[in-house]
């Protein structure tokens, strides 16, 4: 197993996925980010089945930013299979919601989320954020060996 | 049923007959002819159950009587008065004494069995260990003793006390009404005479205490007052007795009032028990004719020479039937009737008026006084007796009805009683129901309000600041202050949408109550506050022993809030100073938080803990205005009280309470 060098950012709210990418590009970012819309198709994506079957399930993302709130499947249930599954169970997760409540907090930590990040209103936060996202997960944690 | 009976007679007839019935029913009987050898059997042996003539050979039963009651190891023994004697007197004497029942010759030997019986079976019901080794210490009754004349007062207390009451005193009506509803007495004596309310006032003030109507109740009358005893019975007295009579009797009929008050009035006129006729007539001749015929018919009959005998006789004992006779010396047949039938106790007692001559006038006066019949003493003997069976059945009857109401009624109210609590059980589960639902509701609904309002915040947010800076170059200076306000704008939406949801989770919130070191939060929020405005200057005073039973998050948003408004309110003042401390407030501890800032009017106090009520201009001094209501929500929820005192230009000042949940007497 490898790593893709890849961040998967599952997002459903184009604004989002476009603030997001900008903050990335600024904060000097250089991975490959691929969107998906909905939890399916993060799920699609990860086990490489469906529209992604061409996909080397091998190849895991570095990391993946999970919304909370998604169509079809929700977050907290991304999150559960992606632990449950042999492959994909240490990739580092980021959840990245618009809520704070507790129960939502605790749930991520419960089914092993490595962190939690509330996506701040002001945008200089939000960059602030992904900025220390993308070097704590991208430069300054170390992978875990194959 | 085992247990030894003495049997105390001087004729050997009587005791063979009631030796074998009360062998044949499982009792041990001893048998003694006089006092003498009473004694000795009594001293002998555990004698359970006493059955006891009056006139003996070496003196008179009751002052047996009077020796066992007031004997502590034989005061609650079961004892039956059987006597040939058909006057009242004895009666009286007899059971004023203590004695359990009262039964006149001849008797009829099954009923004297069964009565004998079922009053050990009640002694046997109060002292559960009849066998016990140790001498039977009976349950301390308090017993409320109403009496303005201190000497009697006194010496009842002793006595009362010797005998194992507890005892308290009152000094008049008033007051011993008073007493008995404070310290609820197990048993009341009273003077029936005293200034201001008397004795039989305070038993029917009594009577009307839903409390307190069960009280068995004594009244002392003086030996002058004739219609004493009707007034007793009137009041609802359980029992009478003249006050210059020795104190010995006194407290035998006051502990035989106890024992029957604690057990059932009811046994002695079951259906099968020998009815009871009181017979009152100043002719003796008509009398000793007419008890022997009554007597063979299986009557047990008591005779009474006056009216006032008669109210004395049922103010002890209870009878099936009255015979009475019309012309009497003292207060007559007429009057007797009146007064008899005018007593809530009594009035159902059958009463048959008897005269010696037809006479209209009488007759009428009899029935108008509530005499259930009218014959002529002339009459054949069967006549009285088919109009006295009558009379029986009747009574019999219309209690059998009573019964049959009062229990229907009591089954209707229980029905009733528990419909009614099913009501309310439902009610109180849908709306426990409802309130849930509604709390899920609003749960759900503040989950979207805190994600979905936001999400279009963020995108105004986010493209305005791109706007300023992947364009500034093509954004002269007015566009790109449009895009700040913007900014400002949503930034300012996204705190409301963050403070109305604190609001409305503190609305929800449990309060987890622990003793929270107030200062040392205070201190911490402080910190926080120096660390965000280093530029500031601010004397900050904050009292260090606070501490408060509360919920410790809940706490902490109570202090950003305050302190973070006088942090605020202060920004323009030379000198800021802001205190946290705590006074004394109506006799509570009241915390606040005060500074020197700009202040308010107290016209506008009441608006100061309403959601988005500002008292000042944004641009001055931003803020949501939900920062007050947040503080007065968590007060609310510790069951506090919130204020503010300050005025324009001088400062405000905070008060909260946050009384402990112990105390108060608040929930």
């Amino acid at each position: 197993m490898s790593r893709s060098k890849v961040i998967l950012l599952v997002e459903d709210n184009s604004d989002d996925v476009e603030l997001t990418l900008r903050a990335f590009r600024k904060s000097k970012v250089l991975n490959d980010i691929v969107v998906v819309r909905d939890g399916v198709e993060a799920l699609d994506y990860l086990f490489a089945t469906g529209p992604h079957a061409g996909r080397d399930p091998n190849l895991t993302p570095e990391v993946v930013l999970l919304d909370l709130k998604l169509p079809k499947i929700g977050g907290l249930e991304v999150l559960r299979r992606l632990r449950a599954e042999e492959r994909t169970r240490r990739i580092p997760v980021v959840v990245l919601t618009s809520s704070n409540e507790d129960k939502d907090i605790l749930s991520s930590y419960d089914l092993g989320a490595n962190s939690f990040v509330r996506k701040p209103v002001d945008f200089a936060q939000f960059l602030e954020a992904a900025q220390q996202l993308g070097m704590y997960w991208l430069v300054m944690n170390e992978p875990s060996p194959n | 049923m085992n247990g030894n009976v003495l049997i105390v007679d001087d004729s050997l007839t009587v005791r063979m007959d009631l030796a074998e019935a009360f062998e044949a029913a499982g009792l041990c009987p001893l048998l003694c002819s006089n006092l003498h050898e009473a004694r000795e059997a009594l001293t002998a042996q555990a004698v359970d159950l006493l059955i006891l003539d009056v006139l003996l050979p070496d003196g008179d039963g009751v002052d047996l009587l009077k020796e066992i009651r007031a004997r502590p190891t034989t005061c609650d023994m079961p004892i039956l008065m059987l006597s040939s004697e058909a006057g009242v007197k004895d009666r009286l004497r007899g059971l004023r004494t203590g004695a359990d029942d009262y039964v006149g010759k001849p008797y009829d030997a099954v009923y004297v069995v069964a009565r004998g019986r079922e009053l050990l079976q009640q002694r046997q019901k109060r002292s559960p260990g009849p066998a016990a080794p140790e001498a039977p210490a009976p349950e301390k009754i308090t017993v409320l003793v109403i009496d303005d004349s201190v000497t009697f007062r006194e010496e009842l207390k002793r006595a009362l006390e010797c005998s194992g009451y507890g005892v308290i005193t009152a000094t008049s009506g008033e007051k011993g009404l008073k007493l008995a509803a404070a310290r609820r007495p197990a048993a009341l004596i009273v003077d029936g005479v005293m200034p201001g309310i008397d004795g039989a006032t305070v038993i029917r003030r009594l009577r009307l205490d839903v409390a307190l109507r069960g009280l068995p109740c004594l009244l002392l009358t003086a030996a002058d007052e004739l219609d004493a005893e009707l007034k007793a019975l009137d009041a609802g007295a359980d029992a009478f007795v003249r006050k210059e009579e020795d104190m010995s009797v006194i407290l035998a009929r006051f502990a035989a009032m106890t024992r029957t008050a604690r057990t059932q009035p009811e046994a002695a006129s079951s259906p099968a028990s020998p009815k009871r006729i009181l017979a009152v007539d100043d002719s003796r001749t008509y009398l000793h004719e007419l008890a022997p015929a009554l007597r063979d018919e299986g009557y047990d009959v008591v005779l009474a020479h006056s009216g006032e005998e008669a109210i004395e006789m049922l103010g002890v004992q209870n009878v099936d039937c009255i015979l009475m006779d019309v012309m009497m010396p003292g207060i007559g047949g007429t009057e007797a009737c009146r007064r008899i039938k005018a007593s809530a106790t009594l009035r159902n007692t059958p009463l048959v008026m008897l005269t010696a001559v037809e006479d209209r006038q009488t007759l009428i006066d009899g029935l108008g006084t509530g005499a259930d019949d009218y014959i002529e003493k002339s009459n054949e003997f069967d006549v009285l007796r088919a109009r006295i069976q009558a009379q029986i059945r009747r009574k019999q009857f219309e209690d059998e009805n009573r019964r049959i109401r009062e229990k229907l009624l009591s089954s209707e109210l229980d029905a009733t009683e528990a419909r009614a609590a099913r009501e309310l059980a439902e009610a109180k589960a849908s709306l426990v129901e409802e309130l849930e639902y509604k709390n899920k509701e609003l749960e759900s609904f503040s989950y979207s309000v805190s994600h979905d309002l936001r999400a279009p915040l963020r995108s105004i947010d986010g493209f305005s600041q791109a706007l300023i800076e992947d364009y500034a170059d093509r954004l002269d200076e007015t566009a790109q202050n449009y895009l700040n306000r913007i900014r400002a704008a949503a930034q300012r939406m996204a705190a409301l949408i963050d403070d109305m949801l604190l609001l409305s989770r503190i609305s929800r919130a449990q309060v987890k109550r622990e003793q929270v070191h107030l200062s040392a939060l205070a201190q911490e929020v402080a910190d926080v506050l120096k660390a965000q405005h280093p530029e500031r200057v601010v004397a900050l005073q904050i009292q260090d022993d606070l501490y408060a039973n509360a919920d410790r998050g809940l706490m902490r948003i109570l202090l950003d809030n305050l302190l973070g408004n006088a942090w605020k309110f202060t920004a323009r003042a030379a000198d800021a100073r802001i205190e946290f401390k705590a006074t004394m407030r109506d006799a509570e501890m009241a915390f606040y938080v005060k500074d020197n800032g700009v202040g308010f009017e107290m016209a506008h106090a009441g608006a100061l803990f309403q959601p988005f009520q500002r008292l000042h201009d944004a641009t001055d001094f931003p803020g949501t205005g939900i920062g007050l209501a947040t503080v007065k929500r968590v007060v609310d929820h510790h069951n506090g009280l919130t204020w503010a005192e300050g005025a324009v230009g001088s400062g405000a000042t905070v008060f909260f309470t946050i009384p402990h949940p112990r105390g108060t007497g608040q929930p």
